[in-house]
């Protein structure tokens, strides 16, 4: 039992390139490319069940499968399967124009009829679709010719944009309908940019281009994504030469190799965020004053986490439609003690309150909110830590029983304010923990407001007054840490999907 | 007559036991707080959508309904369906359990070989320094946990001189030819070494970090019988015909000495196989227990339900395969 | 043979005063941890992070054994992180013992109906993975001191009830027992006055390496996040921390590592040592 590192550095090369992935230097070498991903894949029905609504496996579902409208990589729609959508004058009727000479990868035609089948069975409760309530908030789909329509029940102005966006996955009519749910399962196929060759659960899949993709053949022809969800293992993958892309490690880890193999780091839409629950002290709003300006963000950022973050004042994001610049909520200590003095508190009677957070969930979680409790300590606030999981995080919320503070990560990849400040901001809301009277009547009017000019200045003006008012701290915009082989160039997708198609040779 | 008699009985309080464990599991974590429908409602779900997907998975009806659901269910073979994963819980389970059985069995045998030559050592070297050194060895290794010694084994092995893996069960990148979970054995069968000293490598700390306390434990019951044995009379009849000592030890003295090792390394082992829960996950394996822990963060519940049920069946299992085998092993008990 | 006897007569002497020192200097630590401390256990400093122990190049002076990322002083908080360890130990070690020992007595002393229902009970605990129901347990009851205690009593009484029942059954077949009954006493005065001092060496044993399984069962929730959460320092958290960093900042883990091996070593080698004491005949 004699093994030293080397010798089994030897013995993993030997296998590795007698196994099928081979590993080679250079890229114009690489007929096989492999990906470390940070997850597994449950299942391959993209719009039921929870992996629907799982952030992190969207980049495997949009290599397979496209949604009604395409996202760019900075977030914005594009023509995709839809090539023309949109309202009739008074918003009672939606139509969309469907692309013509797509085929499925079994190469059957693409049709508007997959297109209203697909929108009729999201909108179908019984089929367990998750998003169901937005879906259903259009009825009597019909396709014709290149066209489908369907009526409006109840306007929803962000409709379009649930289109690239959690469950807004086109599939195939005749298929599923011939082979079941078993048999999708068994054997999914789409429109999507790659076939799926070979899946093994909890393993693997294999990856084959689509010769006849729409938006034009993905630059690599194999493409094997493996599930690696330890991080540590994921860093070895890529360093080894094993797999030639990965993502989400250590930020250290990031910066230790980002010199040997390329490396790519931009803010995804995902935030982290403390909830405020208008409960006992934050009732009080010195209080809640001190809390967010007791806070130094921009340090916290550098610091723990090696200066990858964005600093936000907002629940908007710069890449979101309803971001302003003008709205900060300022680094101010000593402003923080004052307030908290005019309540009658300070580091020697300090406020004394509940801050909840997860522990590893996401990069430096736990360690953000003790730096954060750290700071509050030297203003004169006492917040006692407590660690829950995220399933109890999702239970508490829905039953409004958050503790006053609550750290929690919120994504929205397609930058709508209404999928951020108003899901987590609305009162009656089963998201928002926030029941103000004052700011229900702020944000009712704008879910059905149809000028769109008029709906965001509505969201921006929420946005300044929850943040006067500090009704919610948000702390930064995460940044996605890629790592690829030199001779991959990958795009990073803003929505944090690790998109194959859009990788190149370099 | 006898034998079959109180076999009998074992398997009634067996099936006790069974029951018990599963009425237990089914309420406890029926009053885990942590919703996991909650978990995968998307922004902007209301009330209605929440009920619906209640519905869905069953969480709707009583507690006591609930159970009989699950138990009618359980005595025809389905488990029911993990939340997260929509899969069967049995298929998963089973799918793990060769790879916490092979961790668990690499152990074993880890433990029996580290205990047995400390013990045959001992024994011969008994007196000596050597013999204090390895009481000294025993007793440190008896008082620190598995737990403990992973941690070690990971700074020591993992961080300081990385020689052996401490992540995973078996390098991602390799192309598996596998029909079955039970890797290790598979790929001696297939004479794929190569795949075989890949898999080690994995399981080696892991094994190591659990075989510790059980190789202390044996090899200070196993000296204590052999020194006994030794001073019997057949042993000393050996010696004076002129065998060597190792002789003596090895041949005369070890097979009377090692029943009362025997019946312990059996309820030792079950302590093991629940010891490998929290191994599995520092060594992040991806075996029943990694599985186990995710599932309670996950409020898998159907899926928790399985993976005790599944141990505690393993347990008993064990136990009984033991005291049948000591039954049979030792006359006088088979009279008793 | 006997000089090999009389050597180990001598280290069971050593392997007291050695285990029973360092638990006394955690005691001391605990309860004096103000003013051993050079920084208080929850003063953080941003810019004071990852700095290491003092002989390494790059440390700051006052940080003896280095801070961790939040710039935090690492001997600090293992001193403070004594005062959990140490009440985790004494309260759940004690009332496990209370617990399990009780019905240990109960089912060996009485046997009848009472020990059916404990053993059955016992074979039923027996069948669950321990750590497993741990974390489903601090799962239900919600992390937190409290929560920890009653974890470990719930699943560790066993420990306790299945020797103590054992040991009464033996002593309960002797005769004084019978003849202290005849002399006018009830079964439970006879348990609790002449069967409890018999065995009552044996829970002693049994409640120290209790001691020593209960500050591992702490720290093993802490390492699947589930153990005391707020920021005050517990070992078991230090080494959950510091297992993240452990290649930019080995000292977060590895200190904490060491203070627990020794203490969980001295617990059990005290108790091994005390049962040599109550029993030489015993190893």
């Amino acid at each position: 039992m004699k093994l030293t590192r080397r010798n089994m550095m030897k013995l993993s090369a030997a296998t590795a390139a007698a196994g099928a992935f081979g590993l080679p230097a250079f890229a114009q070498n690489i007929d096989e490319l492999v990906i470390a991903y940070n997850t597994t894949l449950p299942s391959w029905d993209p719009t039921t069940g929870p992996s629907a609504v799982n952030p992190t496996i969207q980049g495997i579902y949009q290599s397979v499968f496209d949604q009604f409208i395409l996202q760019q990589p900075d977030l914005s729609p594009a023509p995709g399967l839809l090539t023309e959508w949109g309202w009739n004058d008074d918003r009672t009727k939606v139509m969309m124009k469907v692309r013509q000479g797509v085929t499925w990868h079994d190469g059957s035609p693409f049709s508007a009829e997959d297109v209203a089948w697909s929108l009729a069975r999201a909108a179908d409760p019984a089929t367990g679709n998750p998003i169901n309530f937005v879906w259903s908030t259009l009825e009597n789909f019909a396709a014709d010719g290149d066209t489908v329509t369907a009526d409006v029940k109840q306007f929803d102005p962000t409709i379009f944009k649930w289109m690239y966006f959690l469950t807004g996955y086109v599939l195939p009519k005749a298929y599923y309908e011939k082979v079941g749910a078993d048999g999708f399962e068994e054997a999914p196929i789409g429109t999507g940019p790659y076939m799926v060759e070979k899946f093994e659960r909890n393993a693997f899949v294999r990856l084959k281009a689509n010769e006849n993709y729409w938006g034009g053949k993905p630059d690599f022809e194999t493409v094997t994504i493996k599930f690696v969800t330890d991080a540590a293992a994921r860093v070895a993958e890529v360093e080894s030469g094993n797999a030639h892309v990965t993502l989400e490690m250590p930020y250290e880890e990031y910066d230790r190799l980002k010199g040997t193999l390329n490396g790519v780091a931009a803010p995804i839409s995902d935030i982290g965020m403390i909830f405020l629950n208008d409960i006992d002290v934050m009732l009080d709003e010195n209080v809640r004053q001190a809390c967010a300006l007791a806070i130094d963000k921009q340090t916290i950022i550098d610091r723990l986490l090696s200066g990858y973050g964005v600093a936000i004042d907002t629940l908007q994001t710069p890449e979101y439609e309803a971001y302003e610049a003008s709205i900060k909520v300022p680094y101010d200590p000593e402003k923080a003690k004052e307030l908290l003095a005019a309540s009658g508190y300070s580091t020697d009677n300090p406020v004394k309150f509940k801050i909840q957070t997860t522990r590893g969930f996401k990069p430096k979680d736990y360690e953000m909110i003790q730096a954060i409790v750290g700071l509050w300590r030297r203003v004169g606030i006492e917040a006692e830590i407590e660690v829950y999981e995220i399933a109890k995080h999702y239970e508490l919320r829905a039953a409004d029983t958050l503790a006053p503070a609550a750290f929690y990560n919120w994504g929205n990849s397609v930058g709508d304010p209404t999928t951020s400040t108003g899901f987590a901001m609305f009162g009656p809301s089963p998201h928002s923990v926030w029941d103000g009277a004052d700011l229900i009547e702020k944000i009712g009017p704008l879910w059905g407001e149809a000028d769109e000019a008029k709906r965001i200045e509505g969201w921006k003006e929420v946005d300044r007054y929850v943040a006067e008012n500090a009704l919610v701290i948000p702390l930064l915009q995460y940044v996605q840490p890629i790592l690829s082989a030199k001779g991959v160039e990958v795009t990073p997708h803003a929505s944090g999907a690790l998109l194959p198609h859009l990788m190149k040779r370099a | 007559m006898q034998i079959l008699r109180s076999l009998l009985f074992r398997l009634a309080s067996t099936a006790v036991t069974l029951v018990g464990v599963a009425v237990i599991v089914f309420f406890v974590i029926r009053v885990v707080p942590g919703d996991p429908i909650a978990m995968m409602l998307p922004p902007g779900a209301t009330d209605e959508d929440i009920a619906r997907l209640t519905a869905l998975y069953g969480l709707d009806k009583s507690i006591p309904e609930q159970f009989f659901i699950w138990a009618g269910g359980v005595l025809q073979g389905d488990f029911g369906t993990s939340i997260t994963a929509r899969r069967p819980v049995l298929d998963l389970v089973l799918g793990r359990l060769p790879a916490t059985l092979e961790l668990s069995i690499m152990a074993l045998v880890i433990a029996v070989i580290l205990g047995g030559v400390a013990a045959l050592t001992g024994t011969r070297e008994r007196g000596t320094k050597v013999e204090a050194g390895i009481d000294v060895a025993n007793g440190m290794a008896l008082s620190v946990p598995d737990f403990l010694w992973a941690l070690i084994l990971i700074l020591l092995f993992g961080v300081a001189w990385p020689v052996f893996h401490i992540s995973g069960r078996v390098t991602p990148s390799l192309d598996l030819p596998f029909v079955t979970n039970f890797y290790l054995f598979e790929s001696l069968v297939r004479l794929r070494f190569d795949l075989w000293a890949d898999i080690v490598s994995h399981m080696f700390m892991p094994a190591l970090a659990l075989a510790i306390p059980l190789a202390a434990i044996i090899g200070q019951l196993l000296k204590q019988s052999l020194k006994e044995t030794m001073h019997l009379d057949y042993v000393t009849l050996a010696r004076t015909k002129g065998y060597g000592e190792n002789h003596v030890i090895i041949r005369e003295a070890l097979p009377n000495a090692i029943l009362p090792t025997l019946t312990l390394v059996g309820v030792q082992f079950t302590f093991l196989i629940g010891g490998t829960v929290i191994i599995e996950r520092l060594f992040s394996y991806e075996g029943l227990g990694n599985m186990a822990i995710d599932a309670v963060i996950n409020r898998d519940l159907p899926l928790i339900q399985g993976i005790v049920i599944l141990f505690a069946v393993l347990f008993t299992v064990v136990n009984l395969v033991v005291d049948l085998t000591y039954a049979l092993l030792n006359p006088r008990l088979r009279n008793a | 043979m006997l000089d090999g006897r009389s050597q180990i007569r001598r280290k069971i002497g050593l392997r007291l005063w050695l285990s029973g020192g360092w638990l006394l200097i955690l005691v001391l630590a605990a309860v004096f941890a103000p003013l051993l401390s050079p920084h208080g256990p929850l003063e953080q400093d941003l810019f004071l992070g990852r700095m290491p122990p003092f002989w390494v190049a790059g440390a700051e002076p006052g940080y003896y054994l280095g801070t961790d990322s939040l710039g935090r002083d690492v001997l600090t908080r293992i001193i403070y992180g004594a005062r959990v360890a140490l009440i985790v130990a004494l309260v759940a070690g004690s009332i496990t013992a209370l617990v399990g020992s009780t019905l240990g007595l109960l089912a060996g002393y009485l046997r009848g109906w009472v020990d059916v229902v404990i053993s059955r009970l016992i074979d039923i605990w027996m069948a669950f993975p321990p750590v497993l129901f741990s974390i489903l347990l601090i799962a239900v009851l919600g992390p937190g001191l409290v929560s920890i205690i009653i974890a470990i009593v719930v699943i560790d009484w066993t420990r306790f009830a299945r020797v103590v029942r054992a040991e009464a059954m033996a002593q309960g077949a002797m005769d004084y027992p019978a003849s202290a009954q005849i002399a006018g006493r009830t079964r439970i005065s006879t348990m609790i006055v002449e069967i409890l001092p018999n065995v009552l060496p044996t829970i002693v044993v049994l409640l120290t390496l209790e001691m020593g399984i209960a500050v591992i069962v702490e720290a093993i929730l802490s390492f699947v996040n589930l153990s005391i959460s707020t920021d005050d320092p517990t070992w078991g958290g230090m080494i959950s921390e510091g297992r993240t960093s452990i290649h930019q900042a080995w000292w977060i883990m590895v200190f904490p590592l060491i203070t627990l091996f020794l203490t969980v070593l001295s617990f059990s080698q005290f108790g091994e040592g005390l049962k040599d004491r109550f029993d030489p005949v015993l190893r």
